[in-house]
């Protein structure tokens, strides 16, 4: 079996995060996942590499900054801006690369704070390109539980900008 | 070495490439990818990677905007475009010079003019370059017969408002026009509304050779040889080699100055290429254009000289002295033949074939060089051009280069999806390519047909 890229693993996790299953181990040759929503929770037997991956996950504000201070020659792994959605949660993430910006303008106030109520069609944010701004909607109706990027970051495609919880 | 940081704007094997020569120079590399090359053999060797956006090129390799504010946000202070791409679109030169960022190719505006046909001719006919022969219109057949005699036979008549081979007309002689020229300039008429016509001498044993060039930027020009690209389909170079085997030194030192003389005039900055058709039976060649960026076959130049072009384009681009060397130091010696791999159905209507390499086990061993992005186990995807490699063989001569490429693509193994080694296996054995007697008509008109047939049996 060849190894599990990135993008594996990361799926591997969402599907974790949609079951309703309390822990998962998997173990192959050279590789070892445990997955739990304890924060607590201990792997079975002597694997203290393997620990929990809700727990693994850098922080998020500082994904572009951890990016950045990449050795050389270093194989990236799982990007720092890979963090784990809560389950229930929706992410709002970057439809390119580009700067993130909270506000309209500079000195603005900032399109969405945490704890405030969003309709799907609701901007959370603008990614600029080149001058180009574009405003991201938060897609859901919900309530904005976290902001991951920092005003003026660069973000990445695909990067987790905002985290809403859903409406029930 | 000025230049710090290079956002790699390409992919695949060239990508790698462009990202060894860098480190090579002290040069940190930063990839620019789509979500579907994360895990790519580049994104590995990189010393970053940002993923621009989804895997279509055009919302992420093809999108200059997103590629320059990614070398930007990441502290690059050059740009290298790799082949293909954006890598001829001036409006990335152009974004690159606005954002203080060097282009590792010429400037915008060369760009520009190179890559309008029609002033490309206009600037290589200004530089006494030869262009195919022709005449302006020609109003009847009486016309037609005198400036043939000029051109010399066989010519071919064309539809001035036409294109894409509709309403073109092949005469060998005085009768041949006479017997065609009333129903070129009807079929003309029918065809796109205007029954003017033009003649042009028609090169019917023709070979595709191409000068490969740099130049500083200050009218100062090297060549590195020339390359024999006439193994195509649909225009689509599927073997190339260096030197042009077949074309006699004095031809060839006039094709060289021919190509110099054109870049010096234009003050020509980095990596060029002159393209040109070789009239096998006149024994004169022509200007086709000039492709202003590191080619796909530039390694079988570096093969026959010794010299890193890719590196050379950095440290032009870097502003660093004697980065260009001398013409008299580039000496061509060596055979070097390239053929591009690519996942396709070449049985099979040359179908993509994208997917999973179970296993890649490319040749290795005395003139033998694989530049590719391929490794056990990588997919393939299916959003962009099909090629995963190419084979790289040198040897002293041709003959024992044809030798050598045979062997090595017999042990080439890659498995786990269909490639076009079988056809570049009958290529290499096929007596016409060992007789070094083809042209560019010869893979679709005689090899492929015979392919068929041996696959069939």
């Amino acid at each position: 079996m060849s190894q599990p890229t990135p993008a594996d693993i990361e799926s591997l996790v969402e599907l974790f995060n949609r079951s309703d299953w309390e822990e998962m181990h998997l173990k192959t040759e050279g590789l070892e996942i445990f997955l739990s929503h304890d924060p607590k929770a201990q792997p079975p037997g002597q694997a203290p590499a393997a620990a929990p991956a809700a727990t693994a996950a850098p922080a998020p504000t500082e994904g572009a900054a951890a990016a950045t201070a990449a050795a050389p020659h270093m194989a990236p792994a799982v990007t720092a801006h890979d963090i784990v959605i809560p389950a229930g949660m929706v992410a709002v993430r970057a439809p390119n690369l580009g700067t993130f910006y909270r506000a309209p303008k500079p000195g603005a106030p900032p399109y969405v704070e945490v704890g405030q109520k969003v309709a799907a069609d609701t901007e959370v944010c603008l990614i600029e390109v080149m001058k180009l701004f574009t405003p991201v909607k938060a897609g859901v109706s919900g309530t904005v539980r976290e902001i991951c990027a920092s005003d003026g970051q660069m973000v990445e495609y695909e990067q987790v900008l905002v985290i809403v919880e859903p409406d029930a | 070495m000025s230049i710090k940081r290079v956002l790699v704007a390409n992919r695949g094997e060239i990508a790698v490439r462009i990202i060894r020569a860098a480190h090579a120079l002290g040069i940190e590399a930063v990839q620019a990818v789509s979500v579907a090359d994360r895990d790519s053999l580049a994104a590995r060797l990189a010393d970053q990677v940002v993923v621009l956006g989804p895997a279509p090129s055009k919302q992420s390799y093809l999108d200059a905007k997103l590629v320059v504010h990614a070398a930007r946000a990441t502290g690059c202070d050059a740009l290298h475009p790799g082949y293909g791409f954006l890598s001829e679109r001036a409006q990335l030169a152009r974004l690159c010079a606005e954002h203080e960022i060097v282009f590792v190719g010429p400037e915008a505006d060369i760009i520009d003019a190179l890559g309008d046909k029609l002033r490309a001719r206009a600037i290589a006919e200004e530089a006494g370059v030869p262009l195919v022969p022709g005449t302006d219109q020609i109003a009847s057949a009486a016309d037609a017969r005198k400036a043939a005699a000029t051109l010399g036979y066989p010519v071919v008549m064309k539809a001035s408002a036409g294109g894409g081979g509709r309403g073109m007309f092949v005469a060998r002689d005085d009768q041949g026009i006479d017997a065609s020229f009333d129903r070129a300039s009807s079929e003309a008429l029918e065809a796109f509304g205007d029954g003017t016509l033009y003649m042009e001498r028609y090169v019917e044993n023709a070979r595709h050779v191409e000068v490969q060039a740099v130049g500083d930027g200050n009218g100062r020009v090297v060549h590195f040889g020339e390359r024999d690209c006439s193994v195509q389909r649909r225009y689509q170079k599927v073997v190339e080699e260096a030197p042009c085997a077949l074309m006699p030194a004095t031809l060839r030192s006039e094709l060289h100055a021919s190509a110099v003389t054109l870049l010096s005039k234009l003050k020509y900055k980095n990596a060029g290429t002159v393209e040109f058709l070789y009239d096998v039976d006149r024994q004169a060649f022509y200007f086709i254009e000039v492709n202003t960026r590191i080619q796909v076959e530039h390694p079988v130049s570096e093969q026959v000289t010794g010299f890193d072009l890719v590196q050379a384009q950095f440290r032009i681009a870097g502003g660093e002295k004697g980065a260009l060397p001398r013409q008299d130091q580039v000496h061509l010696a060596r055979h070097a033949i390239e053929c591009r791999l690519n996942a396709e159905d070449a049985a099979n209507n040359f179908l993509p074939s994208p997917g999973r390499i179970a296993r890649w086990a490319p040749p290795s061993g005395a003139g033998i060089r694989v530049d590719s992005h391929c490794t056990d186990g990588y997919l393939v995807p299916p959003y962009y051009d099909s090629m995963i490699g190419k084979l790289i063989v040198t040897a002293h001569d041709r003959p024992s280069c044809v030798a050598r490429l045979a062997d090595a693509l017999d042990d080439f193994a890659i498995e786990g999806l269909t490639t076009n080694l079988p056809l570049l296996r009958y290529i290499a054995r096929h007596e016409d390519f060992i007789a070094n007697d083809f042209h560019t008509r010869w893979l679709e008109q005689t090899l492929l047909p015979a392919f068929e047939q041996s696959i069939k049996e």
